[in-house]
């Protein structure tokens, strides 16, 4: 229990640290590898409560697809080249109060939810769901994604397939006049079709046609 | 493994785009081919949609339901996207957008609506309109060197996410107040003494009317339809349509029928709305495809007429209409498709003046298919609007049928209007003759089931009637 415990401490100090590191760091690729920090110290904070779908999908998703184009975004935009600029400029004021402001309405949300909490209303208390504790949650999942809705699974597959489809189909551009190495040919020459024996006339030259 | 055979068409058309895929990578400049394979597998899908048992049967767990209705709601589409393929085939290859992924798109989105069609569960529901609609904007944006293109795809994209929003925000409030996403369980614990609740039908029926282009969510029509291409524009005025349409009678019909005082309103107002702006915007326009854009958004409001009674008849005279409305746009469709003289599609009213003299069969159908749409008799336009105002009398809703009546007068004038342009004004330079079966059959189809529908009017009443929605 200790162990997990601090394990705990350890990945929350990680992830609290480097969000603030998020907004802090002046270059922004250091941003955001410091987010990517952020995804992965969550997701693991998911596996250990026991979520480890949730925490696996969060670290495809969010580490494997979205902070990679964020930092495609950051490097095609070289919005890195700007971190020479001081912090403190005229943005910065506000921009602290705008943030702060919206700081603490969130701040006194999460309080009226909370405080809400008490009075909720009769939920089904957990005791009463018959929960298999042998079950996994990537295993549970699957039980009913691949049997009770398998069409809407392969559905989902379709609306991929064909997004795929129209990705390509609106921006690929077959590009003409450009050789191509084919091993086939390459390998295919042999000494008649590649070498031929001229005789040169003196004071000409040979004309080599391509 | 008992269930594949219900869901055999939708299998057959994810496990097809699939192949397609592959072959239009390995096989070079694979567009006809893909296009020829496409409409093959529509056959196939179609062939398996009649194959399937005829009784209702619901699937994975209660969420998927086949019935009569969904079965000739998803042959409607499949023949329809079927049509639209072999119509616009030339000018998707005379415009530069005869890419592999074209047809695969367009199958995608059938996929997606197949599903929207069956689907009896809030998720199933969304996930198939998410398909169907990502395949539209992308099929809006298909020519995407023209700017008027790009930006009805971007367009749609933006405005129709909003509304797929609503549609959502409405979905988890009923899920909230029922506690299910099911349709059934839906329908057992709504009642209208719960006013939340009220509030998610109506984000429902905003997300509905917007798939439709119901006004007030009208906005995005004409643009759209006129900036992408016209091989588009055609599909988006037919098919999404049929969809569309059905999941909105299931809605109504079945989760949200206890509550139907509640609704009924709504739809009379979308309808009057749809029936006035259709009418009347469509006066002053010269493109033909805003032309269409506004007349279909006519068209939507009387098939909203018949939603709004209530009634099985109502239903009945909205899915008639809707089927009849399918025929007529197919053959205007197919009309706009020969406006071509040397490669360039004609898109004016005014080029198509003295059509007579050069083209006297295209005219001929071109007036056909006019005056079905104005409702003359005895064309099946006539008898689409007959059978909906029917069910609007004998329910007593007689502002709704007085309005309706008005505006098909005013909606007249614009219909007659393109006639007179191409019998009576100058002739211009002839169009291209065209000896492309693929467009002609569907057109001269089209025309002469607008023309020869009065002889038998049975036979599409007899099929439709057999369907019960609830």
């Amino acid at each position: 229990m200790l162990a997990h415990t601090l394990l705990f401490y350890f990945f929350s100090t990680v992830a609290v640290f480097s969000s603030l590191m998020v907004i802090l760091s002046r270059n922004t690729v250091y941003s955001v590898f410091f987010l990517i920090l952020v995804f992965v110290s969550i997701s693991i904070l998911f596996i250990m409560i026991g979520a480890e779908f949730l925490g696996m999908v969060m670290l495809i998703v969010y580490v494997g697809a979205v902070a990679v184009l964020f930092l495609f975004v950051v490097m095609m935009l070289n919005v890195a080249e700007k971190k020479n600029q001081k912090i403190v400029n005229k943005g910065l004021i506000n921009n602290i109060s705008v943030g702060s402001i919206v700081g603490l309405i969130i701040f006194f949300e999460l309080l009226v939810v909370i405080g809400g909490w008490k009075y909720k209303g009769d939920f089904v208390s957990l005791s009463s769901i018959s929960i298999n504790d042998e079950l996994t949650n990537t295993h549970a999942l699957g039980n009913v994604l691949y049997t009770d809705y398998i069409h809407l699974f392969q559905i989902a597959g379709m609306i991929l397939l064909v997004a795929m489809i129209g990705a390509i189909t609106l921006t690929f551009k077959k590009r003409e006049n450009i050789k191509k190495q084919n091993y086939f040919d390459q390998i295919g020459r042999d000494k008649e079709s590649a070498v031929s024996l001229v005789e040169v006339e003196s004071g000409k030259g040979v004309k080599i046609d391509d | 493994m008992q269930t594949i055979i219900y869901i055999l068409p939708e299998l057959f058309l994810s496990l097809s785009i699939m192949t397609l895929l592959i072959v239009g990578v390995f096989v070079k400049n694979s567009f006809k081919i893909i296009n020829s394979l496409t409409i093959l597998c529509l056959i196939f899908a179609v062939a398996l949609v009649l194959n399937q048992p005829q009784e209702t049967t619901k699937i994975f767990n209660n969420s998927y339901l086949i019935d009569k209705f969904s079965m000739f709601m998803k042959i409607l589409i499949l023949v329809f996207t079927l049509f639209i393929l072999t119509i616009s085939r030339d000018y998707v290859k005379k415009n530069d957008i005869d890419k592999m992924e074209y047809p695969i798109i367009i199958i995608s989105s059938t996929l997606g609506m197949l599903l929207m069609v069956s689907s009896y569960d809030l998720i199933v529901f969304y996930l198939g309109l998410e398909l169907q609609s990502l395949c539209l904007y992308i099929l809006a944006s298909f020519k995407r060197e023209d700017e008027k293109s790009t930006e009805a795809g971007l367009k749609y994209f933006v405005l129709s996410a909003l509304a797929s929003g609503l549609l959502l925000y409405g979905c988890s409030l009923i899920y909230g107040f029922t506690g299910s996403t099911n349709f059934e369980v839906i329908s057992n614990n709504l009642d209208s003494s719960n006013k939340a609740s009220i509030f998610g039908i109506v984000f429902i029926i905003v997300g509905l009317a917007f798939k439709i282009s119901a006004v007030p969510f009208h906005m995005w029509t004409p643009d759209v339809y006129e900036g992408s291409p016209t091989s588009v524009t055609s599909f988006f005025a037919l098919i999404p349509k049929i969809a569309a349409l059905a999941v909105f009678i299931r809605f109504m019909y079945v989760p949200f029928i206890n509550v139907i005082d509640q609704w009924q309103t709504i739809i009379i107002f979308l309808s009057i709305a749809s029936m006035i702006l259709g009418a009347v915007a469509a006066i002053g326009q010269n493109n033909i495809k805003r032309l269409m854009a506004y007349s279909s958004i006519g068209h939507m409001g009387y098939a909203l007429a018949g939603l709004a009674t209530g009634s099985n008849s109502g239903v009945q005279g909205t899915i008639i209409y809707l089927t009849i409305y399918l025929v007529m746009n197919l053959g205007a469709f197919g009309c706009i498709f020969m406006m071509k003289r040397e490669n360039i599609y004609y898109e004016n009213i005014n080029d198509l003046s003295g059509l007579s003299k050069n083209h006297p069969m295209l005219a001929l159908s071109f007036l056909i298919i006019l005056f079905s749409l104005a409702g003359i008799p005895p064309l099946a336009g006539f008898f689409a609007k007959f059978y909906i105002f029917m069910a609007v009398i004998e329910n007593k809703m007689y502002t709704l049928a007085i309005i309706g009546l008005v505006t098909t007068v005013i909606s007249a004038f614009y219909y007659l209007r393109i006639i007179k342009i191409i019998y009576f004004d100058k002739p211009k330079k002839p169009f291209e003759e065209t000896y492309d079966w693929g467009l002609k059959g569907p057109l001269i189809l089209s025309s002469i089931l607008t023309l020869m529908y009065f002889i038998y009017p049975s036979s599409l009443i007899d099929i439709i009637s057999s369907i019960l929605i609830y």
